[in-house]
C-alpha cells in the first residue's frame, strides 16, 4: 500500500481504521503528506457546505451548551482515542512519546499566541516546550508546576526564563497531571503565588 | 448573550473556548452549528442521529479545542471535520445507508429550508464546483464524503480497481479546490441576526 496515496481519501474520511491507523502512523514522517493534506482538509471541510441545511432543533443547541457547562469542571478532558490519534500525527513529527495537551493562552492582549506543548515519554518522564512568551519581567522567572489530579496540590517542575523552550518537568508526569506555568520571583518559589498563565491538561 | 462575541475571528473563539468561555462555544454553534447539523442529516439521513454527532462533536471541540493549531487550519475545517467524522463513523455502525439506493433523489430538498443568504451562497458555490468536475470524479467524492463510504467499499460498489478510486478522489479534490478558488477565498463572517 502506498501510504502517499491515501491523502485525499483521509482528507474524505475514507479510509477504514486500520488503513487510517498506517496513514497516521505514515503522516508523523511525512512532511509532504503533511503539507499536502492541510490543502485537501480544506477543500474536503467546504464539501460540508453544500449540503441542503434545515435549521437544526433548538434542544440541540441547549443540549451542547449544558454538556459543556456539566464537563468544565472535569479536570482531565477524555479526548477521544481517534481523534488523539490524528491530533499526534498532524501536529507533529514525535518520536517515541506521547503529546498529551496543550493550551493556549495569551499572556497580555496582542496577537501573540503563546503555545505549550507537554510530552510524555513512555516513562513518564515529560517535557514542556513552550513558545511566544515574552520575556520575564526583571527579578522574575517562569515556573513550571505539575499538578497531580490526585492530590490536587502543585509541586515545582523545572524553570526558564523566557520566551520559550524546552523544560524537562522534575520527576515523573502523574496521569492526568495539570501542568501549569506561572511568573514567579527569581529564582523561584515553591509553591505558585500567581494565576497560572498557562494551564495543560494531560 | 454570545452577540458579544460576533466580532470574534472563529479561531480566537476557539482560543477562548480552551479557556472554558462558554459563550465561546455558543458562538461558534451559532457560526456552524447549521451547517453541522446539515451535514451529519446528508451523511446519517436521520435527524435523530445527526444531532448526536453534532452534539458529540460540539462537545469535542468543547474539551479539545486547546489542541487546535491555528496555524494548521480553519477552524472552521476543524470543527466540520469532527462533525464529519463523527458522522461517517456512525453511518458506517448502523450500516443503514447500505441497504438504501444511491439514488441522489435521497438528498433532503431544499424546498422549504429557510436559509441565510450567505449560506445559501456558499452551499451554491460548493454545489456549482462539484457540478463542474467529471462526473466519475464528482461520483467519488459525493459517495464518499456525503454517502460515508470507504475507498474499498466504492471500489467494490463501482466495480472499479482500488487504484482508480484513489485518483478520482485525488484528483476530484484538486479540481474542487482550484474551482473553489483556494486558499484565497476566506469565508467571512457576517451575523445574520
Amino acid at each position: 500500500m502506498d501510504l502517499h496515496d491515501l491523502t485525499a481519501a483521509y482528507a474524505l474520511d475514507a479510509l477504514d481504521a486500520d488503513e487510517t491507523e498506517a496513514y497516521e502512523r505514515h503522516l508523523a514522517q511525512c512532511e509532504q503528506c503533511r503539507e499536502q493534506l492541510a490543502e485537501l482538509n480544506e477543500t474536503a471541510g467546504a464539501l460540508a457546505f453544500g449540503a441542503v441545511a434545515p435549521a437544526p432543533p433548538a434542544r440541540l443547541r441547549s443540549a451542547i451548551l449544558e454538556g459543556a457547562a456539566a464537563e468544565r469542571t472535569n479536570v482531565v478532558p477524555l479526548l477521544r482515542r481517534r481523534w488523539v490519534a490524528r491530533g499526534l500525527a498532524v501536529a507533529a513529527a514525535v518520536a517515541a512519546c506521547v503529546v498529551v495537551g496543550f493550551v493556549v493562552w495569551a499572556a497580555r492582549p496582542g496577537p501573540k499566541h503563546v503555545v505549550a506543548v507537554v510530552k510524555v515519554g513512555p516513562d513518564r518522564r515529560a517535557t514542556l516546550t513552550v513558545t511566544g512568551l515574552p520575556d520575564a519581567p526583571h527579578g522574575k522567572i517562569y515556573e513550571a508546576w505539575v499538578i497531580p489530579a490526585r492530590t490536587g496540590k502543585p509541586r515545582p517542575a523545572g524553570l526558564f526564563p523566557g520566551p520559550g523552550g524546552i523544560v524537562h518537568l522534575r520527576g515523573a508526569l502523574p496521569r492526568h497531571a495539570v501542568v501549569a506555568v506561572t511568573v514567579e520571583r527569581a529564582p523561584g518559589v515553591p509553591a505558585p503565588t500567581t494565576r497560572p498563565i498557562i494551564t495543560a491538561y494531560t | 448573550m454570545s452577540r458579544q462575541l460576533a466580532h470574534l475571528s472563529d479561531e480566537a473563539l476557539v482560543l477562548l473556548a480552551a479557556r472554558s468561555e462558554d459563550s465561546a462555544l455558543a458562538e461558534l454553534y451559532d457560526r456552524y452549528g447549521r451547517t453541522a447539523y446539515g451535514l451529519a442529516l446528508r451523511v446519517l439521513r436521520d435527524p435523530a442521529l445527526a444531532e448526536d454527532a453534532v452534539q458529540d462533536a460540539f462537545l469535542a471541540v468543547w474539551r479539545t479545542a486547546a489542541k487546535f493549531v491555528p496555524e494548521r487550519g480553519k477552524a472552521s475545517t476543524w470543527i466540520l471535520t469532527l462533525v464529519h467524522r463523527r458522522a461517517v463513523d456512525a453511518v458506517r455502525r448502523e450500516q443503514r445507508r447500505r441497504a438504501e439506493s444511491l439514488d441522489p433523489a435521497t438528498e433532503p430538498s431544499v424546498e422549504g429550508v429557510e436559509e441565510d443568504a450567505w449560506l445559501r451562497l456558499q452551499r451554491e458555490r460548493v454545489q456549482e464546483a462539484l457540478r463542474r468536475l467529471p462526473d466519475a470524479q464528482r461520483e467519488a467524492l459525493e459517495l464518499a464524503y456525503y454517502g460515508g463510504f470507504s475507498q474499498s467499499e466504492l471500489a467494490e460498489r463501482l466495480g472499479q480497481p482500488l487504484g482508480t478510486i484513489k485518483s478520482r478522489m485525488f484528483s476530484g479534490l484538486s479540481r474542487m479546490r482550484e474551482l473553489l478558488g483556494e486558499p484565497g477565498t476566506e469565508k467571512s463572517w457576517t451575523s445574520t441576526t
